[in-house]
């Protein structure tokens, strides 16, 4: 078990590098050019060259490359382009943020979205189904920028049941949570309900459930004592493999409700080339990410014991 | 397995206690947060976008430059009131004094101006603004390892600062100023400088009231190293008392501050009870807090629920609230003109199409760019796609800047489909019959862009012109165009300055590309005359010389002039001193709200 | 069931496989719903065919004046935009942008995922260690940061779109078939067809994907969903398709124009997008059930 878990994690360094060179290869060398965007109508080539220095990006690629893998060796990503902020400091800030707006509805979210996936593949093909079904995709049809702005608008704005955007750190910042909170629920339902109806009806299908039924168990035995217990490994993976990116928030939550988080940040950086956004983030992300995977896989083992971990 | 086994009747307690919580706690997030009254005066404004440093010359974005202008001061300012636009002492005693020689100014400074109390300081408080300070911020812009992003705007300007920005660079990062001495910066006591330009330039005095020459202490620079840029000591009319990125900027008032209020406005400003506070002390505001709202819709809603005090209408939101008369005049529909004040002032910013002269198809055929410049229906434009909120551009120079066409009377193209048949045909393509298809280029990928460039596209269509657009990433546009790697750009120019030449210069022939002059413009009689306006005073005999240079252009077509933006914006009717300022893009120092009403329990007694 | 059986019962279908098929689609023809789904996405495909010949009606013609709401006449059906431009036309030609984009997006991935899946399961060792490597990098990237740097390198437009989105979505399967065919791999049936000569390629091709096929259909159906839906933020972020033929940028003016009380283009468009994607969610299940080797008994 030790020497799996060191294995695995040895692992991530080819993975960390893949992910390091990806993200160097389509950012550095063709995504906006932040000296650009800095200068604006002034960017005379004697101030593109001058900032473009200052920033490094005058060094030969190979240069840059091999200071962004000693940056991550290092944890330290250095400073923003744009803000000169110290990147580990902001990151922190930020995804503690980004994990308050996305955790809590992601929990509720998950165990209601499982309910209501096996109520709907236990009444598979019946007219609840079709109708849910419908009302899913119904759902999934309108865009999350609708929601934002409808929900903002009508339980924001007319009723006044929420403040309409802001954020605080600490208790009295709550307030500001409920109505992202509630929206992540509600776009979220749609898709998830559809995996989890879909993972439930796989499991019907299999052998064992057809064993069972024919041993001559009730159907609720069946359902509780077999099909959730099997369904629980496609469930952990598509549940532990999404934690990762709840560090990134939601950006289109983040920017319409004001949450500083760390998916706004993103987007800001692509949209002005901050570099060392955009790989300090991504790097994290990925190792995170890795990370999350091995605890799956761990999980495996502890849920089903026939799961060997080699 | 049985470890693992999840009983349904608990899962289902779980979801029902955890909905229960929710619903509990989403009632009490109605409450709002208590305003926060007690006899201070807060005014809410919400900023766009982050500021990215507070560091005067190390910034050169709106945002950072919305909250330097309130922390810190420069040496001259532009007047509130006045228009059109015009400079006023900042930090000075008086407007500086032309020398003998026409090149020398002398600043004399106000006396008693102190600098923010900050630990920089000995003994934490602010000690008094001298004139070492406006010498070492004035090196410290011109410093190569400072200023990546601003200089260019004094290069050239001032008798001895070039060489000196060479010699920063040589020394690299952390130079003392000290030992490096500018012949052009002289300092004769502890209130005056003398400034020794290169030339007689009318236009030298306008780089001191950017936002990047505001003048700071050396102390906090020094202490504060790299976080300076989040730790500004000025001696402006607030101070930062909540600092942050991505939340709530809070400025609160700095209680010595030396500015008041301008005594004199523009005609109609005394009717307009702009000139209520005339020559009190500034400012009047206890803080201002600046909320980040990146996206208009929430903010608009923010604004209607009096949370904030001042908003732009945005795009989508105008047609709801606001609507022009037929001479052109906006008004708020009456359920919000009950409740808001509002505003409508030209930009200082000219819109237009930069054709590329080194194209082979547009740069060799003027009279293909005629006929596209004839095909093209700018009021029309200006009032499906902005709701109206701009103006026509006659000339370059937009509308509030001396030497636009209220100056000069020059009137530009007006749609014309024969015209524009017929310069087509002259152009070697009848009806447009073998003209390869226009590709237009734009800068953002914006719905915006996008409705914008539909507008034309069918304009052009009808006289038979095709065209197709690329929407590119703002520094793939800025690329395009340096590299001359285009053919007809959609691109525009805010004024760095309010003069007229800051325009004209966009198609004067040495600034070609890789400068200002994207379309390669080059013509000797044009460069002779801008060559003699540039440097003279505002009047008749310069105007009447921008209507010549207007008449090169509208020949020629190096730019196809568009429009000249128009700002709206709304603001809660306590709000006073409230005058569209496009050189001050914040001025809270300016602004006062109404007191509070009284309470009625200590209302007097009948 | 032993082992053995249902070796045999795999072996069955690749013999007979025309059969699976006829099964399969007498299974489909019982379900009305299915039936109904598949005539829709015919309909959609039917529409972007029409597109390709030329024969939609032109969505830039101006119909009517600027914002009309929906009337009784073909064109104002659904109303008009700000142009005074058909928005059923402009949804019409968005079903073909985004047909084209769903089925371009799973031609490359479906592909991709099914050949480096097969290879690492059957071949294990350093070609796995390989593959997976490949989609643990592009996995552990956030992938609206891949498509939005994927779609700088290749400017903007559909083709970028359809690469970008095709390089992000051949995991899912990829992984999919890889689990199924190392679960293959060591069956009694292709351990038989080794024992009697066949090569690594025939019984890649000939014996194990066609036991794993289903799965790819069901996910190709499903994938085409998310791509549609997937044009829709990428234009929202700026890289999406610019000149107004597409759901993604039809939604995006829409939730603007909402503000103004303009909710037809956004109901138009919201409409076709559910009709396509509940019909693709139904046959994809259809398929699912009907396509199943397991269920056939």
């Amino acid at each position: 078990m030790g020497a799996y878990v060191i294995r695995r994690l040895l692992q991530m360094i080819p993975i960390v590098i893949g992910v390091a060179a990806l993200v160097f290869v389509l950012f550095t060398s063709v995504g906006e050019d932040p000296a650009r965007v800095a200068l604006g109508q002034h960017a005379t080539p004697e101030a593109l060259a001058e900032l473009r220095a200052e920033w490094g990006l005058d060094q030969p690629l190979w240069k840059q490359f091999l200071d962004f893998l000693v940056q991550i060796v290092s944890f330290d990503y250095g400073r923003s382009f744009n803000t000169g902020e110290k990147l580990m400091e902001k990151f922190q800030q930020g995804a503690l943020v980004s994990l308050s707006l996305t955790v809590f509805p992601f929990l509720l979210g998950t165990l209601t979205n499982i309910a209501i996936g096996l109520l709907i593949a236990y009444f598979r093909g019946s007219w609840l189904d079709r109708i849910s079904t419908a009302l899913f995709v119904g759902s999934m049809s309108i865009s999350y920028l609708v929601y934002i702005i409808a929900f903002q608008y009508l339980l924001a704005y007319e009723a006044g049941l929420f403040p309409i955007n802001g954020y605080e750190s600490g208790w009295s910042g709550l307030q500001y949570l409920f109505l992202p909170w509630i929206i992540i629920i509600v776009v979220s339902a749609g898709p998830d309900i559809r995996i989890y109806r879909t993972v439930f009806l796989d499991e019907t299908k299999a052998d064992y459930v057809r064993t069972a039924f024919a041993k001559g168990a009730s159907e609720s035995a069946v359902i509780f004592r077999h099909i959730l217990k099997n369904a629980l490994i496609p469930i952990l993976t598509h549940v532990v493999i999404s934690i990762p990116f709840l560090i990134l928030g939601a950006f289109l939550m983040e920017r319409f409700f004001s949450i500083p988080g760390v998916g706004d940040i993103m987007i800001n950086a692509i949209n002005t080339g901050d570099f060392p956004i955009l790989k300090g983030l991504t790097v994290l992300i990925a190792i995170a990410y890795t990370v999350f995977n091995l605890v799956t896989d761990l999980l495996y083992a502890w849920v089903d014991p026939r799961v060997q971990l080699s | 397995m049985r470890r693992t086994s999840i009983d349904p009747r608990t899962t289902l307690g779980i979801l029902l206690g955890l909905l229960g919580a929710l619903t509990v706690l989403a009632g009490c997030g109605g409450e709002e947060p208590a305003t926060p009254g007690n006899g201070k005066k807060i005014f809410t404004d919400a900023r766009r976008s982050a500021h990215k440093s507070l560091d005067p010359p190390r910034q050169f974005d709106g945002a950072s430059a919305e909250i330097i202008m309130n922390v810190y001061d420069t040496l001259v300012e532009y007047d509130y009131l006045a228009r059109p636009y015009r400079l006023a002492p900042g930090l000075l005693e008086s407007m500086p004094e032309k020398g003998p020689d026409g090149r020398s100014y002398t600043f004399r400074l106000k006396q008693g101006v102190r600098f923010h109390d900050d630990d920089c300081f000995e003994g934490g408080v602010g000690r008094e603004l001298t004139a070492d300070d406006a010498i070492y911020s004035i090196k410290r812009f011109a410093d190569a390892n400072v200023n990546l992003k601003s200089w260019v705007l004094l290069a050239g300007f001032v008798t001895g600062l070039d060489e000196f920005r060479e010699k920063t660079r040589e020394l690299g990062k952390g130079v003392d100023y000290d030992t490096l001495e500018v012949p052009g910066l002289r300092k004769l006591d502890d209130y005056s400088f003398e400034v020794e330009f290169t030339r007689e330039n009318p236009l030298a005095l306008f780089p001191f009231a950017m936002t990047s020459m505001a003048i700071l202490p050396r102390e906090a620079v020094e202490k504060y190293g790299e976080d300076f840029a989040s730790h500004p000591v000025g001696t402006g009319p607030f101070r930062i008392k909540q600092f942050s990125f991505r939340g709530t900027m809070i400025l609160e008032k700095n209680p010595n501050y030396h500015g008041t209020y301008p005594s004199e406005g523009a005609p109609g400003d005394a009717e307009a009870g702009l000139l209520a506070a005339a020559g009190q002390r500034l400012p009047f505001l206890d803080e201002v807090h600046m909320p980040l709202i990146e996206e208009p819709q929430p903010a608009m809603l923010k604004f209607k629920k009096g949370e904030l005090d001042w908003i732009g209408i945005d795009k989508d939101n105008f047609p709801n609230m606001a609507y022009q008369d037929e001479e052109g005049r906006f008004h708020l529909k009456e359920e919000f003109a009950e409740k808001y004040h509002h505003y409508a002032a030209p930009r200082l910013t000219a819109e237009y199409f930069s054709f590329n002269l080194q194209d082979p198809l547009v740069g060799p055929n003027r009279a293909l760019r005629q006929a596209i410049a004839y095909a093209v229906d700018t009021p029309a434009f200006i009032e499906l796609i902005l709701n109206g909120r701009a103006l026509p551009l006659q000339t370059i120079v937009p509308q509030p800047i001396a030497g636009s066409e209220r100056d000069t009377g020059f009137q530009y193209y007006r749609r014309d489909p024969e015209m524009a048949r017929k310069k087509l045909a002259e152009a070697g393509y009848p009806n447009g019959e073998g003209l390869p298809e226009l590709v237009f280029e734009y800068r953002a990928a914006t719905k915006d862009a996008r409705q914008g460039f539909e507008f034309i596209r069918n304009e052009l269509a009808e006289v038979g012109i095709r065209a197709k657009a690329s929407f590119n990433t703002f520094s793939a546009f800025l690329k395009k165009l340096e590299s001359s790697n285009f053919q007809i750009a959609s691109a525009g120019w805010q004024a760095d300055y309010p003069d007229a030449e800051n325009f004209f210069q966009l198609v004067y022939g040495p600034n070609r590309t890789p400068g200002p002059n994207s379309s390669t413009f080059s013509n000797e009689e044009f460069d002779a005359l801008y060559e003699r306006t540039r440097y003279m005073e505002n009047g008749p005999e310069r105007f009447a010389l921008f209507a010549e240079m207007a008449q090169i252009m509208k020949d020629e077509v190096p730019l196809l002039l568009r429009f000249n933006s128009i700002a709206f914006g709304i603001y809660q009717k306590d709000v006073l001193n409230m005058k569209r300022h496009m050189l001050i893009d914040k001025p809270y120092k300016f602004l006062d709200k109404k007191a509070e009403a009284m309470p009625a329990a200590e209302a007097p007694a009948p | 069931m032993s082992a053995a059986a249902e070796g045999f019962a795999a072996e069955e279908v690749v013999v007979r496989g025309d059969s699976l098929l006829r099964r399969a689609w007498r299974t489909l023809r019982r379900d009305r719903l299915a039936v109904i789904s598949f005539a829709v996405i015919a309909l959609y495909v039917a529409v972007t065919l029409l597109g390709y010949a030329g024969l939609l009606p032109d969505m830039q013609e101006r119909v009517g004046e600027k914002y009309e709401p929906p009337s009784l006449s073909f064109a104002k059906l659904l109303g008009t935009d700000i142009f005074g431009r058909s928005i059923l036309y402009k949804i019409l030609a968005g079903a073909k942008t985004a047909m084209t984009i769903g089925f371009i997006v799973t031609g490359i991935s479906l592909p991709i995922g099914i050949g480096l899946g097969a290879l690492a399961g059957y071949y294990g060792g350093r070609v796995d260690a390989f593959v997976v490597w490949l989609y643990s990098v592009i996995s552990s990237v956030p992938s609206i940061l891949l498509i939005v740097g994927i779609s700088y390198v290749l400017e903007k437009g559909i083709t970028a779109i359809c690469i970008a989105l095709g390089v992000v979505s051949w995991i899912g399967l990829c992984r999919l078939i890889r689990g199924e065919v190392i679960k293959h791999r060591n069956r009694e049936y292709v351990l038989a067809v080794r024992l009697l000569g066949a090569g690594d390629v025939t019984i890649i091709f000939r014996h194990i994907l066609p036991n794993v096929f289903h799965l790819a259909i069901v996910t190709a159906s499903l994938s085409i969903l998310s791509a549609i839906k997937s044009e829709v933020i990428l234009t929202f972020l700026g890289v999406g398709i610019q000149d107004g033929s597409s759901w993604g940028t039809m939604i995006t003016d829409a939730t603007g124009e909402l503000v103004s009380g303009i909710w037809w283009p956004l109901a138009g468009v919201s409409g076709a997008m559910f009709l396509i994607m509940y019909a693709l969610n139904v046959a994809g299940d259809a398929l699912r059930d009907a396509l199943d080797p397991k269920l056939i008994d």
